[in-house]
Parts: C-alpha cells; structure tokens; sequence
C-alpha cells in the first residue's frame, strides 16, 4: 500500500537548512494499523505531510497504491489526495459553517460525485458513525469526540487506501479518546488501512505495529504483541457502574 | 465540481456573513444604482424634449432667405407661386405655408393686446399641429374670397374679448377690422417655447393690411420623416432655379434640432455617467479589499479544502465566484434602488420615466466583471497558499 524508500526532507530558512528527515525506508501493507510516534521535532509530522501528498520530499521515493508520486504535479497530488487519503486531524478542521453533513460531503464534491449520491453516501456513513440524529448540526453545536466522528466521516467518504490521523485524540478527554481509538479499531477490523501518528505511548499500543522516530531517522520498528481493545476500556467503566 | 456548486459554495459563505457581505457590496449597490438612475433620469429627460419638440409638429422643414451681411430683404425671394409650383413638383411635401411676421395692436369689446401676427395659409394648421378651441383655421377660399377674417390663441381671445367663445365678432386692428373665425387651444408646453402670444391671418389679408408684399420664410412638412432631407433640398433647390440665385437659400428641419439636443443630452448623460461609473469603481476596490480579508481570515479553511483534495484552480475559482456573486447581489439591488430613484425623479418633474432593458443589461454585466475584475488578485492569492501552512493558521 505504502512504500517509501530513503526518504528525505530538509527545511531551508535562509541559509540554514534543517533536516527533518534524515532518509527513512519502509512498506505499510494493506489492512495495517500503524502508530508513527516521537517526541516532538522527531520529523513525524514531516513523514504524516509526506504521506499525506501535503508536502514533496526533499530526496526519496514514495509508492502509494501502486502509484510512483514523485514526478506527479500539483494537481495529481490534489486528485491522489481526495481519492486515496482520509485525513483525520487533531483540531478536528471541520468548516464551522457546513453542517456535518456538508463536511462529510466534501470530498466528494472535489471528487465530482453528483448531489444524490453524495448525500445518501455521507448520511450513511455519519449513520455508520453513530451521529444520525446530529446530520444537520453545525461543528460548534457538537461536543469534540462526536465532531471528530464527523471527521472520521468525512475521511472515510471517498473510500480512501488509507486514513491518516494525525493526533486525533489529542483535543478530547482520555475517555472520549478511547471512544475514537475503538472507531478506528472497528475501521481497521473491516479492512482500512490506517496510519496514526501520536506522542503518546498508552494511544498507540491500540495499533498493531509502532514506528518510532527520532531526530529524523527511523529508530524502531515493532510489532505489538497484544494490541490494547478499545472496546473493552470502554466497556469496563460501565460495568462498574460509570453510566453516562 | 461544476459552476453551479461553485455558486452555492459561495452563496453560502456569503450567507454565513451576512453583515459584512452587505457592507462589502455597497459601494457596487451605490454605483450601480447611481448609473442606472442617471441614465434613465437622461433619457427620459431627452424624451420628454423630443415629445415637447413633436408639439410643434413633425417632420417640419422651413425654408428661409439667406441675407448675406448688409443686404435687405427683397420682395418677391419667396412668391405664393413658389409654394404652388413646390407643392405640385415635390412630392415628398406634404404641406407648405407662408408665414409673414408682423406685430401688430389689437382691440377687442374687452380690451387690447400687442401680439405677434403671422399671415399664412390653410396649411399651417397641419405643419404646426394646431388644434382649434372654437370655429375653425384660416381656409384655403379665405384667401380665395378675400376673406377678413383673423385666428385668436386662447389667451389673446380672452385678452380682447374675455372668456367664452369670441367667434363671430371684430376685432379692430391698424384701422380695419376682421371677423374672428377660430380660437386655437394653447398647448401646456412645459419648455416655455409658445408663451408668445400669436395671433393669424390670410397671408393675402396681412400683405393688404401692410401693403408689403412679403415673405418671410416657408414652413412645411414632408410625408414621413424619412422624407424631410429630400423635400427640403428639392424645394430649396427649386427655388434657387425660379430665381436664378444659387446659395440664396437656406433650409432646416426640426429632425435636425432635435438631433442636436439629442447630441448634447447624450454628453450630458456621458459624462455623469462616468462619474457615476467611477463610484462603481471605488466599490470595486472596496470588494477587492474584503476580499483579501476574507482570504486571510478563511486560510485554514483552503487549508482543510486543499487536504481534501481542492485543486489549486477549484479554490481559484471558488473565490471569484464569491466575489463575482458578491457583486451581482450589490448589482442586483443597486439596479433596484435606481430604478425606483429614476422613477421618483421621473415622477416629481413630469418626466416620463425610461430605463431602458439595455441599461439593465448592461448594468447587470458590468456589475459581474467588477466582481471578475476585482475578484482575481484575491483568489489567485487564496490558491496559492501552502496547504501545511494554511491547516497550521489559526
């Protein structure tokens, strides 16, 4: 699904370059749940950017679903972008304007996916999502576990290769952000690839293999043994009576 | 994405800022609602001129003497014969008279008047659209018969003889007296031309009266306004053959005049549109400006766009459609507001009131390129932001 090999990527501000990543190679396959993490300046969100066709490498190549994007320009990235990637992000990046709906309904609408479709197609998956009843309610009327529901959503509308979610419980409570953890789990159960990308360790033990950064360079590679079950975290306070 | 979810898209942003939407195409809303009641307060100033310019009669021709510097005025340049001979070799005229210009005092039962008195034909009548209150115009046996008979306006009957009907009785004028046959209806000219009180006689009665024969100038009119060049020259032309005196002539017609009022109405209506023309591009400035605004504002909103695979061109031409739109709505209501401005000025000065499909028309263009115009710089800015930068904007 993912291949990068020896990729780079350095900043120049004026005369100084700074490298934020220092030649990383690896493969995520179809059906993976992969946790990026690293602290801070650890060059993950430069990798989350390149993966997410937001950004061009410096040196390297990508192969994302089969597809060489390296001599690809702007608007293929666009076009690879809308088709193959759902991102989900840490502040959500809803439209405050647009209802849920209307979010979800966004990338197809880049995708040139007429009216009909586009409607019935982002009322199924809000439905999927829990959030029928909240179609019509704007980012602003909703609490932050179901806007990055929404999120999730919109994500999902173009049936991406793969979802990437860059710190996406780190605006919510560590509840709500195990209810989100137990979404993308179900996700990965039927079939999404998905690659996160988190500092903090307890999040992404969800996943089935961490990749660690560090300065740049890539410093771990494993697999998790036993993958944390978000469902049953948030099965357990209940049993103890914490009904919300 | 099509055009028309283009619209909505920007429809809705527009919506979603109401306030300052309306403020941004105000300045669009003053212009064009200025433009739009200059220009029909122009035209329907210039036609409530040609209408006044009707009264006097359409598709009128005169012919004149063209005295060079120190000549005086000789009897026989313009012969009743000529007008004869006028009528029977050009066809393309339909009436003509002789008008001879005296001043003359005349006493009725109830009083006197100086008035100006024009002798003249049967004709008359009909090349100057005069309408009879009571009795009739001069006829052509009047002439005939050696008539004394004499044509009151409205004003100078009641001057002479006070109100009611004076047909049938004399008024005394230069030791003689004539019979008053008709009284002609003032007309309620609003431009002041027939203030002058007027007063008609058989040509043949007034040369008898003066014992000068004389005329002054020949009007007439032509059949159809197509036809008042060829009538006027033909005739002018043959009264330079009967009289074997080229360039002795001159000739003019109202369609002319108007022509001319019509030229300086239109430069009128030019130039006050062009100031008009230049609010609208202040307006135009004052879109580009919000626009800018709105594109630094909305950043992580073509951030979030572009990551979910906006084209650089889609946030383009998202943005020129917002303002393009921007502008119609501030077009549209301008048109409104100058519609009905034009139609209360029209209203207020007896004008009729015209604004024409085209100044809409063009109204509604011109308000949509300023919205392109403006809309450009602002969008093309917006498509050129860096998405990582733009998702990282508060």
């Amino acid at each position: 699904m993912i291949k990068i090999n020896n990729l780079s990527k350095t900043y120049s501000t004026g005369s100084f370059t700074v490298p934020a990543l220092r030649g990383i190679s690896l493969e995520i396959a179809r059906g993976e749940f992969v946790a990026i993490t690293g602290a801070s300046g650890s060059g993950k969100s430069t990798l989350m950017n390149l993966l997410g066709l937001l950004d061009r490498p410096s040196a390297g190549s990508y192969i994302l679903d089969g597809i060489d994007v390296s001599g690809l320009n702007d608007d293929e990235y666009a076009r690879l972008r809308n088709r193959k990637i759902g991102f989900v992000f840490q502040a959500f990046n809803l439209l405050p304007r647009l209802t849920a709906l209307k979010n979800v309904e966004l990338p197809m609408l880049y995708a040139g996916v007429g009216l009909t479709e586009r409607r019935t197609r982002a009322m199924e998956e809000l439905t999927r999502l829990g959030l029928k009843e909240r179609i019509h309610h704007f980012p602003s009327e909703l609490s932050g576990g179901q806007n990055q529901r929404v999120a999730i959503a919109r994500a999902l509308a173009n049936d991406p290769a793969i979802v990437l979610a860059d710190e996406p419980t780190g605006a919510l409570d560590s509840q709500t952000g195990v209810e989100i953890m137990s979404i993308f789990q179900e996700l990965n159960r039927n079939g999404t690839t998905i690659v996160l990308v988190t500092h903090e360790l307890d999040i992404a033990c969800h996943s089935q293999r961490i990749i660690r950064l560090e300065d740049g360079l890539l410093i771990s590679d494993e697999k998790v043994t036993a993958p944390l079950d978000a469902g049953k975290e948030m099965r357990s306070p209940a049993e103890q009576g914490d009904v919300q | 994405m099509n055009i028309g979810e283009l619209v909505l898209v920007a429809i809705e942003s527009i919506k979603s800022n109401r306030l300052r939407s309306f403020l941004t195409t105000l300045g669009i809303v003053i212009g064009i609602a200025a433009v739009i009641a200059v220009v029909g307060i122009g035209q329907g100033g210039r036609a409530m001129l040609m209408q006044e310019m009707e009264k006097f009669g359409t598709n009128l021709f005169g012919i004149w003497v063209n005295y060079q510097e120190g000549e005086t005025m000789r009897p026989g340049d313009l012969q009743m014969t000529d007008i004869t001979i006028i009528k029977e070799k050009v066809p393309q005229v339909k009436y003509l008279a002789p008008a001879t210009y005296e001043k003359m005092q005349l006493r009725g039962e109830k009083g006197q008047k100086s008035v100006q008195i024009i002798g003249t034909n049967a004709d008359y009548a009909q090349i100057r659209n005069l309408k009879t209150r009571w009795g009739r115009f001069i006829r052509s046996d009047d002439a005939a018969a050696g008539r004394r008979v004499i044509v009151l306006d409205e004003k100078t009957a009641q001057n002479l003889f006070g109100s009611g009907n004076p047909v049938g009785k004399r008024v005394m004028l230069m030791n003689n007296s004539a019979v008053v046959v008709g009284v002609i209806k003032n007309d309620s000219s609003t431009l002041g031309f027939s203030s002058q009180q007027i007063a008609y006689l058989p040509w043949s009665f007034l040369t008898r009266l003066t014992d000068r024969d004389i005329i002054h100038e020949f009007q007439g009119s032509a059949v159809s306004k197509e036809e008042v060049e060829p009538a006027m020259n033909l005739s002018k032309k043959i009264l330079e053959r009967r009289h074997n005196s080229p360039d002795h002539y001159f000739a003019y017609s109202m369609e002319q005049e108007m022509e001319a009022a019509n030229k300086v109405t239109g430069i009128m209506t030019l130039i006050i549109g062009c100031i008009a023309g230049i609010s609208l591009l202040v307006g135009g400035i004052g879109v580009m400006n919000i626009m800018l605004v709105s594109v630094t504002e909305r950043t992580r909103e073509i951030g979030i766009r572009m990551a979910l695979g906006a084209r650089r061109r889609d946030i383009l031409v998202q943005f020129i459609i917002e303002s393009i739109v921007l502008c119609l709505l501030g077009g549209l209501i301008g048109i409104i507001l100058g519609y009905g401005g034009a139609m209360l000025i029209a209203r207020l000065a007896k004008w009729p009131p015209l604004v024409s499909w085209w100044t809409i028309v063009v109204a509604f263009i011109f308000s949509m390129a300023v919205g392109l115009f403006f809309g450009i710089y602002p969008a093309n800015q917006a498509s050129k932001l860096d998405p990582i930068e733009a998702l990282r904007r508060d």
